[in-house]
């Protein structure tokens, strides 16, 4: 079977179909919004709730007295709440429900939440359970789209024998795992595993292009991700577009990793659990080191009722003292959505180190977005009169959170300012300002290489390419007001002997919890100059409004010991994470 | 219990109902929801590319527990239509999940569409939204007579064994077709209602028997069918060909 038979034609057709879908999907959307704020009024009349202590015989729906003897009210089964007779409504000749539980239910029915709940028992752990087939297929699509004018053609093992389907039907399981496992390196806006994908773009365009054409793809592919419907050139085949698809269904369902396993290969379970369970690892074990600003406990459900993500301050424990000299403390916990959901506070707990705070704070927020959002969640010393005292920071990716694990997780927090080597450390524990970046040396035959910008090199030394890449910042966000990031970067890679190459990246919009994706190039680097080199990168802001893209922060890579590292093991990649230069210095340039 | 409403470009509905024909190439799918929906038959055969869909909107009478009929809904159905051909595959079983009832189809003139029955009940229950989703079987073609490969009682064996409802459609003449669609709808219906009852069974009183007690519809109570899908073998190989190694080894 060649699925490469599906020529642009049916693409389009399908698309075509599935735009159709869209516009029914917005009006059901539409729709069930209504109903939800319906239901939201049904529930606000009727008032009681569990927070408050009512009397016992009064009906909780009409808070009318109840008698002792006769209308004394019944319990209702969906709420437990007493019920007179009058607030009730039948559902079958014996059984009934209170007005609210009523209205709920047949939200329940009416909005297909039903169908949600039913299939999210079959597959547990998908993240987006609202999504449908022909919306992964429409956004795959659009991402494809802008990937595929990276490699010119499909990446090679999207041809292997596996599919063929003689064996009859059932055997299109091994058919969906196989593609699963090849294509989880290819799905790109999934953040938890985009670094492979990061991975595999870098390595085509080493291969293929030249780092000039390179940062323009990177451009355009961030310029055009915002609103990019359908691009001609290079976009997918439909073949791509449900593998894609299928594979983002599979890599969600398989966080759960539960009897529906069949679907996974041993492979990629491995790869996604090391993935989640490093964020677990981050989220809940407790950092060996010392130099913890205690912990914070946080629980993070999304209501899709009323499409917001509701995120329980429970309480922190071990806090530093705010005012040290005194030994006081008066902590409160800010909320940021990041990049860009707003940010929310709870109230202030006055002298204790050990707040319990149990606030829900809400970011109204659609659920598909925020698979790409961060929690940051920071806590603050509040001093009278004084400005407030940061104590510790803990971020929280929402990609990979299962919000229906209700249950409330100890989160270390990370103290505010911290130095040493970022080495090993998950995305989550956060240290202050730093960039973190991994540099991979390769070290290829001088054919390759284009003549123009090869350096003299000496002696006959080998070339070969660097290739860094920026994966993230740390504590951005914290200096500098919460918000998208549109970051770039430039790098200059200065070799002994006054060479200097310079490279730039794209604009990139990204937040700071989530996996960048800097990539800069500087090809005919002579091998035996590595070890006396001094990258300097710099990190810019282009905030939309600014004319001028704002330096955030500077960092060098040039010790010795480093670049020799990178040097004796080429062609792999090697993490650093580089504190920024002082502040001071980064004013003076 | 249903009848057709023309409007329908507006979200003035109370549900919408997703259900999908899957069904070997060639047995009529595309022309069986032209004739539900249009009231239509194109005799002409257009392989479907991939999927497709059509709308239909149609009033639904509840049916209370004391058999009386109860409140009206306008209910909203989206037909999913998907190709039979096998290059098509892992694009429409891809769809299934998005399906809340099914009809499943073969062609009563082909004893290979009927056979093919089997693996289309296993794709089902690999890729829909739980293990026994709401189907309906559906032998198409019936106004062929002279060329039928399938006999009724063969059909109704195989759906029984299945407990699900089995009809005789003709796209051609009509006959049947409404009958099936509306018999799939009016047990997703009733699954709907049953998934959102289920939770209060642990109460004192009504434990599940006020499910039963509304009368089954025209058909028997499908929703208390064993699961007589047997489990799929595991299939799965370890993978031949792996994304590539972590990055920073």
């Amino acid at each position: 079977m060649d699925l490469s038979v599906l020529e642009a034609l049916e693409r389009d057709k399908v698309l075509e179909v599935l735009q159709r879908d869209k516009v029914l999907r917005s009006l059901e959307e539409e729709r069930i919004r209504k109903m939800k704020s319906e239901l939201q009024e049904i529930r606000r009349k009727g008032a009681k709730s569990f927070a408050r202590q009512y009397s016992e015989r009064t009906c909780a729906r009409c808070q009318r007295p109840l008698g002792k003897l006769w209308n004394c009210g019944a319990t209702c089964r969906g709420c437990s709440h007493r019920i007179c007779s009058r607030c009730r409504v039948a559902i079958t000749a014996r059984d009934w429900k209170c007005t609210v539980c009523h209205a709920y239910r047949d939200v329940k029915i009416k909005s297909g939440e039903w169908f949600l709940e039913e299939r999210a028992k079959k597959y547990p752990g998908v993240s987006d359970r609202h999504e449908t087939t022909g919306e992964r297929i429409l956004k795959s699509y659009r991402s494809l789209s802008n990937i595929a004018i990276v490699p010119p053609t499909p990446p090679p093992f999207t041809q292997t024998p596996s599919f063929n389907r003689s064996g009859g039907l059932q055997t299109s399981r091994p058919f969906t795992k196989s593609m699963e496992n090849l294509f989880v390196s290819l799905t790109s806006h999934m953040k938890k595993i985009s670094k492979s994908q990061n991975d595999v773009n870098a390595e085509q365009t080493l291969l293929t292009t030249d780092s000039c054409s390179y940062r323009k793809e990177r451009r355009s592919q961030s310029d055009t991700a915002i609103n990019c419907p359908f691009e001609v050139g290079g976009a997918p085949s439909l073949s791509e577009l449900v593998r894609q698809a299928r594979a983002q269904e599979g890599a969600e369902s398989s966080q759960a990793c539960t009897d529906d396993d069949t679907y996974q290969g041993a492979e990629l379970q491995l790869e996604k659990r090391g993935s989640v369970g490093s964020i677990g690892a981050g989220l809940g074990g407790h950092d060996p080191n010392s130099s913890r600003a205690g912990d914070i406990e946080l629980a993070l459900g999304y209501s899709g009722r009323t499409s917001c993500l509701e995120v329980s301050v429970r309480a922190c424990r071990n806090l530093p003292y705010g005012d040290a000299k005194r030994k006081k403390c008066h902590p409160c916990v800010k909320l940021h959505l990041l990049p860009d959901g707003g940010k929310q506070k709870t109230a202030v707990k006055r002298n204790t180190t050990d707040p319990v705070f149990k606030e829900t704070l809400e970011f109204k927020m659609e659920r598909p977005l925020l698979a790409s959002r961060t929690l940051q969640a920071s806590v603050w010393h509040s001093g009278t009169l004084k400005r407030k005292v940061f104590l510790g920071e803990a971020l929280v990716p929402l990609g990979g959170w299962d919000f229906e694990e209700d249950s409330a997780r100890w989160l270390p927090l990370c103290p505010p300012a911290q130095t040493g080597d970022l080495q090993g450390r998950g995305p989550v524990e956060q240290q202050s300002r730093t960039l973190q970046i991994k540099v991979r040396f390769s070290s290829s035959p001088p054919a390759v290489q284009e003549p123009r910008a090869a350096p003299p090199s000496r002696g006959g030394s080998l070339v070969g390419q660097l290739a860094v890449q920026v994966t993230g910042a740390t504590n951005m966000a914290v200096d500098k007001s919460p918000g998208a990031v549109h970051s770039s970067v430039k790098g200059v890679l200065a070799l002994p002997g006054g060479v200097q190459l310079a490279q730039e990246s794209g604009v990139q919009s990204l937040s700071s919890g989530s996996p960048w994706d800097h990539s800069l190039v500087f090809s005919a680097v002579p091998t035996a100059g590595l070890q006396g080199a001094c990258l300097q990168l710099s990190l810019y802001d282009h905030t939309p409004l600014g004319l001028k893209p704002r330096l955030l922060g500077r960092s060098t890579l040039e010790e010795g010991l480093s670049w020799q590292r990178v040097q004796q093991t080429p062609n792999t990649w090697h993490d650093f994470g580089l504190p920024f230069l002082a502040s001071d210095a980064v004013q003076r340039t | 219990m249903f009848c057709a409403v023309s409007t329908m470009t507006d979200g003035d509905y109370d549900y919408l109902i997703k259900l999908l024909a899957l069904g070997d190439s060639g047995v009529g799918k595309t022309t069986f929801l032209y004739r539900y929906t249009d009231n239509k038959f194109n005799p002409k055969f257009i392989t479907t590319v991939g999927i497709d869909f059509r709308e239909k909107r149609v009033v639904y009478t509840a049916t209370n527990s004391n058999g009386t009929t109860g409140k009206t809904f306008k209910v909203h159905l989206q037909l999913w239509d998907t190709a039979g051909q096998e290059r098509f595959r892992s694009l429409t079983t891809a769809f299934f999940r998005d399906a809340m009832g099914f009809l499943l189809m073969f062609d009563l003139t082909s004893q290979q569409s009927f056979l093919n029955v089997r693996n289309w009940m296993s794709q089902l229950q690999a890729n829909a939204y739980c293990e026994n989703p709401d189907i309906v079987l559906v032998g198409n073609k019936a106004d062929l007579a002279d060329q039928r490969e399938v006999q009724e009682k063969q059909a109704k064996e195989l759906a029984d064994k299945y407990g699900i409802p089995y009809f005789e459609t003709s796209a051609a003449t009509g006959s049947e077709v409404d009958k099936a669609v509306i018999t799939l709808l009016d047990l997703v219906m009733k699954r709907m209602e049953q998934c959102v009852d289920k939770p209060t069974q642990d109460a004192p009183n009504g434990d599940g028997a006020s499910k039963l007690a509304a009368p089954p519809s025209n058909e028997k109570s499908v929703h208390a069918r064993p699961n007589l899908l047997p489990p799929l073998p595991n299939l799965t190989p370890p993978p031949t060909t792996l994304a590539g190694p972590p990055p920073h080894g």
